[in-house]
């Protein structure tokens, strides 16, 4: 339950990205091990709250994404065969920003404090109250980002792109603008997740590749490009992880899910509510 | 010539040539649409009604040539900005947003910023010209037939709060009760409204009866131009085939 709502918070920006501009970002999980590092070096450079730190961290997230965009994936989308060079490119970015981390940080443990501390019992289950808290926030979060995309003129924007590119420049929307931002808050949402991952497992800069390949599996799994698919894939391989664990090991999950990942692919090749989209 | 001697008009193409690829598609396209007038203009499958359109609208710019709308050359503008200067088209394709609502489609219709202020009303004329969308606004675009789509893509053009309607091949694939229905909307927007409009058609006989001035295209040339009156359904037919 808590590591699925974690993982969807993680999903939906790459479900974001992959639905409005059709780019795949290869480098996703650096994107969010650096919401976390950005909130870490907030935290302990800065003297602010840990609140404050976050909305900074989010906040340069959005504007790193924007300028990323504007200054090099924009120009890349106008040659022919974007795809395959713009999959090269973020992911040898990611690999190169990762390496900045590293000397920067170095290759230590980091962790950004829980929300609340203590816990309580329910019979033998002990339930943090930071997990709770976890929960109640990518809830919130999931229903904020729906109206986003359902009441705002950017939100419409951007399902219509996402849904037909023409009629979305038919009706008179800028799609470069589109993708700009859509990417931006992508940035933003996945160096969110980034941070909830941290307050709930550690981070290092290398283990963006560990959360990347399991928001794949996630967003594959609910069906590329559906946001509705990726949040219920999410919490049905989150359920799964914590029932594995529980019962054979951590050791487990990674075989289990592929197993559970083959047969979706087998019995539903578009996955759970693939082609739909935003 | 309806006009009076100050009056420019809505629309004039002059020159334009347009390209996919190396393929030459329009060669020096030229003509023009008066403010208020209804224009159609008929020609052959695969020699350009729809290219022309797409150039017009910036969907798919031309390669050389001037097209002015109100004055203003629009011919390299985006086409973000062209719809924004009050111009619609609706594609034959339609190109309708699928996984939302017939209502959703319509404001999206309104995206620009000078419709946005004026979408109720406009909402209000989409409804009143089009009762079955009305009745089927909340339902998912995907789930309408094929003439109360085409219905929306007019819908949606005219949320848009355009000056100049370009409607591509409104009646193809139409059964002719739902082709009666969607050329009544276009008679009345003509009655009502001051908006001027393009059809580009195949089919000769509801255009005919509705428009002001007719074009023939043929090989990506306009070849013809008449006043309604002028010409028959049969002189039409017989320069094209």
């Amino acid at each position: 339950m808590i590591s699925g709502s974690l993982y969807a918070c993680m999903a939906l920006g790459l479900t974001i990205v992959y639905g409005v501009t059709h780019i795949f970002n290869f480098g996703h999980g650096i994107v969010a091990v650096s919401g976390g590092y950005f909130t870490w070096w907030f935290l302990s450079t800065t003297g602010l709250g840990l609140i404050p730190s976050i909305a900074l961290a989010l906040v340069c997230m959005f504007v790193i994404g924007l300028v990323l965009y504007k200054f090099t994936l924009s120009p890349m989308l106008k040659t022919p065969n974007w795809e395959f060079s713009v999959i090269i490119f973020l992911l040898g970015l990611g690999i190169l920003w990762e390496n900045l981390l590293l000397q920067a940080f170095g290759p230590r443990v980091k962790d950004i404090p829980k929300f609340f501390d203590g816990r309580f019992k329910i019979g033998f289950v002990r339930i943090n109250h930071h997990e709770i808290a976890l929960i109640v926030i990518v809830i919130l979060f999931v229903i904020g980002l729906n109206l986003l995309l359902k009441k705002t003129w950017f939100g419409q924007a951007m399902r219509a792109v996402a849904q037909d590119m023409d009629g979305a420049r038919i009706v008179g929307i800028n799609l470069n603008k589109t993708f700009g931002y859509s990417f931006a808050l992508a940035t933003a949402v996945t160096g969110f997740s980034g941070v909830l991952l941290a307050t709930k497992y550690y981070m290092t800069p290398h283990i963006g590749w560990d959360w990347m390949v399991k928001g794949f599996v996630i967003i594959v799994f609910g069906g590329l490009g559906s946001a509705t698919g990726a949040v219920y894939a999410a919490f049905i391989l989150g359920l799964a992880e914590a029932i594995v664990t529980l019962y054979l090991g951590s050791l487990w999950v990674w075989p289990i899910w592929f197993v559970m990942f083959l047969l979706i692919l087998l019995i539903r090749p578009q996955g759970l509510l693939g082609g739909r989209t935003l | 010539m309806t006009t009076g001697p100050s009056a420019s008009p809505a629309l004039q193409l002059e020159g334009v040539d347009s390209y996919y690829g190396d393929l030459q598609i329009l060669r020096q396209a030229a003509f023009h649409i008066n403010e208020g007038e209804v224009v159609a203009l008929f020609g052959p499958n695969g020699h350009g009604k729809s290219t022309l359109l797409k150039a017009i609208s910036g969907i798919h710019p031309p390669r050389a040539g001037s097209i002015r709308f109100m004055g203003t050359e629009i011919s390299k503008a985006p086409s973000d900005k062209i719809v924004e200067m009050g111009l619609a088209y609706i594609p034959e394709a339609r190109n309708l947003f699928n996984e939302m609502t017939v209502v959703e489609n319509l404001r999206l219709g309104a995206y620009n910023r000078r419709a946005r202020g004026k979408m109720d009303r406009n909402l209000k004329l989409v409804f009143e010209l089009f009762p079955r969308l009305a009745e089927r606004r909340d339902q998912t675009a995907s789930t309408l037939s094929g003439g109360e789509s085409r219905m929306l893509a007019v819908g949606r053009g005219l949320m848009s709060d355009a000056r100049l309607l370009l409607i591509d091949e409104p009646s193809i694939g139409l059964s002719p009760l739902m082709k009666k229905t969607v050329f009544g909307a276009v008679r009345r927007i003509k009655k009502e409204t001051d908006i001027s409009i393009l059809i580009v058609e195949q089919e000769v006989d509801y255009p005919l009866a509705l428009a002001d001035r007719i074009y023939l295209l043929k090989k990506g040339q306009v070849i013809m131009e008449r006043s309604v009156g002028e010409i028959s359904k049969a002189e039409i037919e017989k320069a094209y085939f």
